[in-house]
């Protein structure tokens, strides 16, 4: 799919709820760069934060910021330590010399204990900090798990995809490329309802800021070509692209393919390199 | 009420945080909670609705934050945006969890994407513009309204919206979309790029 055809689904795709195909369209531009993508996304993320900004703002404890800079294995240095106001002194010499010893032996008490605890309370946090960040590196494989189900659900999707346009009742069947020494070749199926199934082998790596085109050459003279989506071939020259949708078939004359510019152009810029005209009559 | 001040910070300061974060400042991590710790707590707060929850849900937010930093451009300086979606969707996920069901919405992956709210303004998140959101969706008739914040806040589908309200789904995609219009009509400049 094109950016144009994209462009109403940014919002969507920034509050995660895009459909498909229109999601998996989405990243792919995003992948690859797709400048029109990034920006028209970009827009739409500013939306979703700042509906998330608006949530009604409420303080969270104390204990948090504290509990967050732990975590890292850090200090917060914010809290002031309490301090000792000396008061006028009213005991007696001797007592006073006794609570003093006291205090002595208790303050001796409590700093072995309190540097013996500060230590045990650091080491809790590194090892706070390291499950924290196992649990991170664990979160993000299954994020990644997921993602690659995702991606197979897509691709399993797309194939169901493609399995109708290619059975189902009134496709329009061409071929492409035939006879020729390595030339891109391949087939193109055509439902009215389902829409354009295109498969292709053979075709050339594209630079890395072209993309492949496809179109439908309407019939009659100076009729302009329909967008039909962008796609890439993989590393083997393969290439499976679907334009979902009706198509009508009477008023087709061919499958066209061209080489743009990353973001698709609305009309060719070239002249197609393949071409697949369509039979008069389904098969 | 809306407090005046959420996160209001110029872009070369926010620039200068970033560095210091991916630098391993312990210290710039606090004023990243200083400066968004309330803003990311209230929106999981909105979502989990369990202040114990909440936090530690922003306690993880931080701590990935403080692990991926790196993903972010500091020459673009802006770590609000993406700081929120980090806490959106551990939030969701969350909730998602414990109600033992599968999110049908697919969520945005604020990691794969992370350059792209690097580039966004640092000034995205101020409160005035944050003020004039909350008083479009408060301008929301309430069936869009409640399809925004089913989708921004529960992580509904379009699909277990319409279950949800007992709606067609072409209905749904219709509130969604007018929903999202109205609140760009209302915003106007504040979210233009």
């Amino acid at each position: 799919m094109n950016c144009d055809e994209l462009r109403d689904h940014y919002d969507l795709y920034a509050l995660g709820i895009a459909e498909e195909p229109e999601r998996t369209e989405i990243r792919a531009h995003l992948d690859r760069g797709c400048e029109v993508c990034m920006a028209g996304v970009r827009d739409s993320l500013r939306v979703a934060a700042l509906i998330g900004a608006s949530a009604e703002q409420t303080q969270p404890s104390a204990q948090l910021r504290r509990r967050i800079l732990a975590s890292i294995g850090a200090e917060d240095q914010t809290v002031a330590p309490s301090t000792v106001q000396p008061r006028p002194g009213w005991l007696p010499g001797w007592a006073a010399a006794l609570a003093l010893a006291a205090l002595a032996i208790i303050a001796v008490y409590f700093a072995v204990n309190s540097r013996q605890y500060a230590r045990e309370a650091a080491q809790l946090r590194r090892e706070a900090a390291q499950l924290r960040e196992q649990a991170t590196v664990l979160s993000e494989a299954g994020a990644r798990l997921r993602g690659q189900l995702r991606d197979q659900t897509a691709e399993v999707a797309r194939l169901t995809q493609a399995l109708a346009i290619i059975s189902g009742p009134r496709t329009a069947e061409a071929s492409f490329g035939g006879g020729q020494p390595r030339p891109p070749q391949g087939k193109v199926f055509v439902n009215p309802a389902r829409g354009v199934l295109f498969i292709a082998s053979n075709l050339p790596r594209t630079a890395a800021d072209r993309i492949y085109e496809m179109w439908l050459i309407p019939k009659g003279k100076g009729a302009k070509p329909i967008p039909a989506g962008l796609f890439q071939s993989q590393a083997n020259g393969n290439a499976l692209h679907i334009r979902p949708g009706t198509v009508d078939i009477a008023s087709t004359a061919a499958i066209a393919v061209t080489l743009e510019n990353r973001a698709g152009a609305a009309q060719p810029t070239s002249t197609p390199f393949i071409v697949a005209p369509l039979a008069a009559t389904p098969r | 009420m809306l407090p005046l001040v959420l996160a209001a910070y110029t872009a070369p300061e926010e620039r200068a945080l970033i560095t210091r974060l991916q630098q391993r400042d312990p210290q710039a991590l606090a004023e990243l909670y200083d400066r968004y710790g309330r803003l990311a707590y209230s929106l999981v707060l909105r979502i989990v609705r369990d202040s114990a929850i909440a936090e530690d849900l922003v306690q993880e937010t931080f701590l990935r934050v403080w692990n991926r930093v790196h993903s972010i451009d500091s020459d673009k300086g802006a770590i609000g945006s993406w700081l929120l979606a980090i806490a959106r969707n551990r939030a969701l996920d969350y909730l998602r969890s414990s109600a033992g069901r599968e999110r049908n919405a697919v969520k945005l992956d604020e990691t794969d994407h992370a350059p792209l709210y690097g580039q966004m303004e640092a000034e995205i998140l101020i409160s005035d513009q944050a003020r004039r959101v909350k008083a479009a969706m408060g301008k929301l008739a309430p069936n869009y309204r409640t399809v925004m914040e089913l989708a921004y806040f529960e992580g509904l589908s379009q699909s277990e919206m319409s279950a949800r309200l007992g709606q067609p789904l072409g209905t749904i995609k219709t509130w969604v979309r007018a929903a999202l219009q109205s609140l760009r009509d209302e915003l106007g400049a504040a979210v233009s790029p």
